[in-house]
């Protein structure tokens, strides 16, 4: 219970880690190499991390209770 | 004979109790999934919504072809942005934690979450709105030009689903204070949690629209 408990806390922490460096990212472009399509393709694969991970998108499709 | 009579009844009865038990538990599980479902639906709806604001920006910030933003302040862009960020790795390791037997880390979750999303909210309404002018003057006015009417649109509605979102976790963080919620039956937490992700995903796609593309203009 408590290394599947520590492995979900670890996953949370890294999913905020990559949405922090892709931020950081972000900034960078805007300011050396100033892109709409390339900072919106960064905010899409942002999108996609927050939606499957946080959001837990997969739940909508599963057939028992809760998760 | 009345053993076996008086013991078939407990027995049925036992039996009804515990099929009670398990359609109960089923008919929980049936309105999470119709729940969960129902709020990504109410998700959608609200995309159309900032979906529109973000079109509105990209056709009215342009000058002769260029794409235009306003000359805001990158580092406050910045800041609020990571803050609501952190925020939503305190609202995950909430869920996580009462999914997982933590209630300490539920109860702490809720907390630091509620304090970076006031953090996030007092940022925006003191440097971008300047609500505040002894301690910040902007430029900005919702009236004095296209600029100002979408930033003030833009970060307006935001700031209504952070408010909203905050008003969430107070009542959900109430309620486990009151020892509601348990791992097997959380639905409300699951909710205020994705509630709370919507918020920062909207902000995702808001941060880059606002602060970061397009030719800064001049004022």
């Amino acid at each position: 219970m408590n290394g599947k408990r520590t492995a979900a806390y670890r996953l949370s922490v890294s999913v905020a880690l990559f949405l922090a460096v892709m931020t950081g990212i972000e900034y960078f472009v805007a300011i050396d190499f100033p892109s709409t399509v390339v900072l919106l393709l960064l905010g899409l694969f942002k999108a996609v991390a927050v939606v499957n991970y946080f959001m837990h998108i997969s739940r909508l499709w599963r057939q028992e209770g809760s998760h | 004979m009345s053993a076996v009579t008086s013991a078939a009844p407990v027995a049925h009865h036992g039996h009804d109790a515990a099929h009670g038990a398990d359609h109960h538990e089923d008919n929980y599980a049936v309105a999470w999934r119709h729940n969960r479902l129902g709020l990504w639906l109410f998700f959608l709806s609200e995309a159309f919504l900032f979906g529109g604001l973000l079109a509105t920006r990209f056709y009215l910030w342009q000058e002769n072809g260029v794409t235009m933003r306003p000359p805001l302040n990158q580092v406050v862009g910045l800041v609020v942005t990571v803050v609501l960020l952190i925020s939503s790795l305190s609202m995950n390791l909430a869920e996580t934690g009462l999914e997982h037997g933590d209630r300490k880390m539920f109860m702490r979750g809720l907390v630091v979450t509620a304090i970076l999303g006031l953090i996030f909210l007092f940022g925006v309404m003191i440097f971008e709105w300047g609500l505040f002018p002894s301690i910040h003057e902007t430029e900005l006015s919702p009236s004095k030009d296209v600029y100002g009417a979408v930033v003030f649109a833009m970060t307006g509605m935001h700031a209504i689903h952070v408010i909203s979102g905050l008003v969430f976790i107070v009542l959900i963080w109430n309620l486990g204070r009151k020892g509601h919620f348990s791992q097997e039956r959380h639905w409300g937490v699951e909710a205020c949690a994705i509630y709370w992700h919507y918020v920062d995903l909207v902000w995702i796609f808001f941060y880059p629209a606002i602060y970061l593309i397009g030719k800064a203009t001049h004022h």
